[in-house]
C-alpha cells in the first residue's frame, strides 16, 4: 500500500449516470488483486473533503505503463466530483487496500453481479480466465443499458437478468443463482459464490448460501474516512453467535471490503 | 545570498521537549503504525494515540461517519483494546516511532482515570498523557468532566500524584465558557490543554427520515470547525498560563500558523489527514518557512503573536472582557 500520484487517462460515461474512469499510476503501485479497492481523491480541491473507496474494474499494464479502472455511478457529492475530472487531471490515491476475492483450487466460481457492483467481479473473471479456470458468471441490472461490460466476460459461462425483461431473464439475478444451483450439477464442495452489488442482493445471496451451506464471499461497500484501519470508521456488523464476531467489529477497510458473506449481519448494515 | 541559520522549531509542554510543534491527534492514526507508510514520523513532532479506556469497547454501531459540509460527523465511540490489550499489543508498536508518543486516555470514573494513567505511565512509552474528558460519544458519562469545571478539577486532582509525566487536558468546546475549565484544569496540576475536541453535530437523510450516524448525534470535526476552534483556543489562552495545544479543522498547512498565532504552543492535525497524509510534514514546512521569511530564530517567538488593536480585543460577543493581562501582546513594540 502506498499514496502516489495518479493521472486521468480518460473519464468517460458509458451510460448516463454512469462512468468508467482509467488512471495511469506509477510503479510504486503494486499489483492489485481483485476486491482490492484505493482511497483516491476525487478532485485537487479541498471539497470534497473525503477521500472517496473504489473498487478497481481492473488493472493494466501495457509497454511499460500501468493503469487502474474504476467503474462509478454519480450518486453523491464525490462521484459529482470525480465526474468533473477531464482528462490529464492529476489526482492521487491510497492503495491497493483491503482483502480481495480469494478463489480455492478447484472450485467452480460462480460470479453473482448486481448493478455496477459488476466491477470487482470483471477484475476477477478476467483474471480466472488467464488462468484458464471456467466460471459461470451471473449479472443483473434494472435494464440491458446497465449491463456494463458484458462483452468482455470471457471464458466463462454467462447469464444475464433484468428488472425490465430488456435483455436477458425477466427478474433478479438471485433466481438465475438458484436455478443455476439446482441445475449445474455444484456442491458446497465443489463451489462457492464470489458476489457484489446493492447490500439487499448480497444479504439474500449470502442467506441462499448459508442456507445450502456453499463458501460465498461478498465485497462490501461503506463510507471511510482513511481506509488503512486506524480510524475505526467502517465498521461491519457481524451475526450474533458467530465465533468470528467476539463483540467486536472489524474495520471494513482492512477485513474487507471482500468478506465471508454468511457471518455479516446485513440487516445492520446501511 | 547566505542561507540563514534553521530556525529552532522546539517547544515545551512541561517537561516535554517536542522537536516541532505539529501532532497528530487522537484518532486519527491509531497507534502509528496504521499509517506508517503514509506519514513520516520522524518529521512530526509526535503523534496523540486513539484514546485507551480502562476495557476493550467494540465501539459504536454503523454508520460512523458521514461526510457534512466542509466537515466531518463522526460516532466511532472509542473502539479500542483497553488498558490491557493496549499494554500488550500496541505499546511495542508505539516503542519503535521515531517521535513523540502521546498517549490518550478516557475513564468512566475517577478511578478508571487513575488506572489508566498508572498503568500508562508504567508502560513507560508514553512521553506525556492526554487525559480525554471531553468525547461526545461514549454514552451517559459522554462530556461530564469537561463540561462542568468541578469534575474536570475531581479528574485532575486524582490523577496529578500520579505520574510524573506532561498531562494534557483534552477540552470540548460544547460549553459556554470553556476557559473556566481551562483554568480549572491548570489549578489542578495540568501541564497543558489540548482544544477542542469535535463540536456535537447532527446529520438527518430527508429521504428515509432517519438521522444518518448509528448513534443520532456524534462529533463534527473539519474545516468546518476552524474558525469555532480558534476562537476557544483564543478564548483560553487569555486564561490560562499553561501551553495550549490547539486543533480544530487544520486542513491547510498555513492554519497551523493561526492556531500558532492565536497563542497555542503546539497544533494537532485531524481530519483533514485522512485526505492529505502530508498534511503533518507539510505543516512542519510552513513553519519552518514562515519563520525564516520572518527571519524569527524560533517558533516560541510567534506564539501568541497575534496582533490585535488593543480597541479590538476588549470586545466578545458584545460584552466586555476584563484584559487579564497575563499574555503579552505581540503586536507593535
Amino acid at each position: 500500500m502506498n499514496l502516489v500520484a495518479c493521472s486521468v487517462l480518460e473519464n468517460r460515461e458509458v451510460t448516463p449516470g454512469n462512468f468508467l474512469l482509467t488512471l495511469k499510476i506509477p510503479r510504486a503501485f503494486s499489483r492489485p488483486e481483485p476486491g482490492q479497492f484505493v482511497h483516491l481523491r476525487v478532485s485537487p480541491e479541498v471539497e470534497p473533503l473525503l477521500r472517496r473507496p473504489y473498487s478497481l474494474e481492473g488493472f493494466f499494464e501495457r509497454g511499460g505503463i500501468r493503469a487502474v479502472r474504476i467503474y462509478y455511478s454519480v450518486v453523491g457529492r464525490g462521484s459529482r466530483a470525480l465526474a468533473a475530472q477531464p482528462k490529464g487531471q492529476r489526482l492521487d490515491l491510497i492503495g491497493p487496500l483491503g482483502i480481495g476475492f480469494t478463489p480455492r483450487p478447484r472450485r467452480a466460481p460462480i460470479l453473482v453481479a448486481g448493478g455496477r457492483g459488476v466491477a470487482p467481479l470483471l477484475f476477477l473473471a478476467r483474471k480466472l480466465r488467464e488462468k484458464k479456470r471456467p466460471f459461470v458468471f451471473l449479472f443483473g441490472a434494472r435494464g440491458a443499458r446497465e449491463l456494463y461490460g458484458v462483452r468482455e466476460i470471457r471464458g466463462g459461462r454467462l447469464h444475464l437478468a433484468t428488472d425490465d425483461g430488456s435483455v436477458g431473464y425477466h427478474g433478479s439475478v438471485l433466481t438465475l443463482l438458484e436455478r443455476e444451483w439446482e441445475t449445474g450439477g455444484h456442491t458446497p464442495l465443489t463451489a462457492e459464490i464470489f458476489t457484489c452489488g446493492p447490500h439487499g442482493l448480497l444479504h439474500e445471496v449470502a442467506e441462499l448460501a448459508r442456507d445450502r451451506g456453499i463458501r460465498c464471499e461478498a465485497s462490501l461497500e461503506g463510507p471511510m474516512a482513511c481506509a488503512v484501519g486506524a480510524c475505526r470508521g467502517c465498521p461491519v456488523p457481524l451475526r450474533p453467535g458467530v465465533p468470528e464476531n467476539g463483540g467486536r467489529y472489524p474495520a471494513m477497510c482492512l477485513e474487507g471490503p471482500v468478506m465471508d458473506a454468511t457471518i455479516v449481519e446485513w440487516g445492520r448494515l446501511p | 545570498m547566505t542561507p540563514a541559520s534553521a530556525p529552532s522549531l522546539e517547544v515545551r509542554i512541561g517537561s516535554l521537549a517536542l522537536r516541532n510543534p505539529v501532532l497528530v491527534a487522537s484518532g486519527i492514526i491509531g497507534y502509528g503504525n496504521e499509517y506508517e507508510r503514509l506519514v513520516d514520523l520522524s518529521a512530526i513532532g509526535g503523534i496523540v494515540t486513539k484514546t485507551v479506556t480502562r476495557h476493550a469497547r467494540a465501539g459504536n454501531p454503523p454508520p460512523r461517519v458521514v461526510e457534512t459540509a466542509s466537515g466531518m460527523l463522526n460516532s466511532i465511540g472509542i473502539e479500542n483494546p483497553g488498558l490491557e490489550g493496549f499494554l500488550e499489543v500496541k505499546v511495542p508498536i508505539l516503542r519503535r516511532l521515531p517521535c513523540a508518543v502521546i498517549v490518550s486516555v478516557e475513564g468512566e470514573d475517577v478511578r478508571e482515570f487513575c488506572e489508566l494513567v498508572e498503568g500508562v505511565s508504567g508502560s513507560g512509552v508514553a512521553h506525556a498523557i492526554e487525559v480525554n474528558i471531553s468525547c461526545p460519544n461514549v454514552g451517559p458519562h459522554g462530556l461530564r468532566y469537561s463540561t462542568d469545571a468541578d469534575m474536570a478539577r475531581e479528574v485532575m486532582t486524582a490523577i496529578r500524584p500520579l505520574t510524573t509525566l506532561p498531562l494534557l487536558a483534552k477540552l470540548t468546546p460544547n460549553v459556554t465558557r470553556i476557559a473556566e475549565i481551562a483554568a480549572a484544569c491548570e489549578s489542578c496540576g495540568a501541564d497543558a490543554v489540548s482544544l477542542v475536541n469535535t463540536f456535537v453535530g447532527m446529520a438527518i437523510d430527508s429521504v428515509s427520515r432517519k438521522p444518518i450516524l448509528g448513534t443520532v448525534v456524534g462529533g463534527l470535526s473539519g474545516p468546518a470547525i476552524k474558525p469555532l476552534a480558534l476562537a476557544k483556543v483564543w478564548e483560553v489562552v487569555q486564561a490560562v498560563d499553561i501551553p495550549v495545544v490547539g486543533m480544530g479543522g487544520i486542513t491547510m498547512p498555513r492554519d497551523a500558523l493561526e492556531f500558532i498565532l492565536a497563542g497555542s504552543t503546539a497544533v494537532q492535525v485531524g481530519t483533514a489527514l485522512f485526505a492529505n497524509p502530508t498534511l503533518a510534514e507539510a505543516c512542519v514546512e510552513e513553519i519552518d518557512a514562515y519563520l525564516r521569511r520572518a527571519e524569527l530564530t524560533s517558533v516560541v517567538d510567534l506564539i501568541g503573536a497575534l496582533e490585535v488593536p488593543p480597541e479590538r480585543g476588549q470586545i466578545r460577543a458584545g460584552r466586555s472582557v476584563p484584559s487579564s493581562g497575563r499574555r503579552e501582546s505581540g503586536g507593535a513594540s
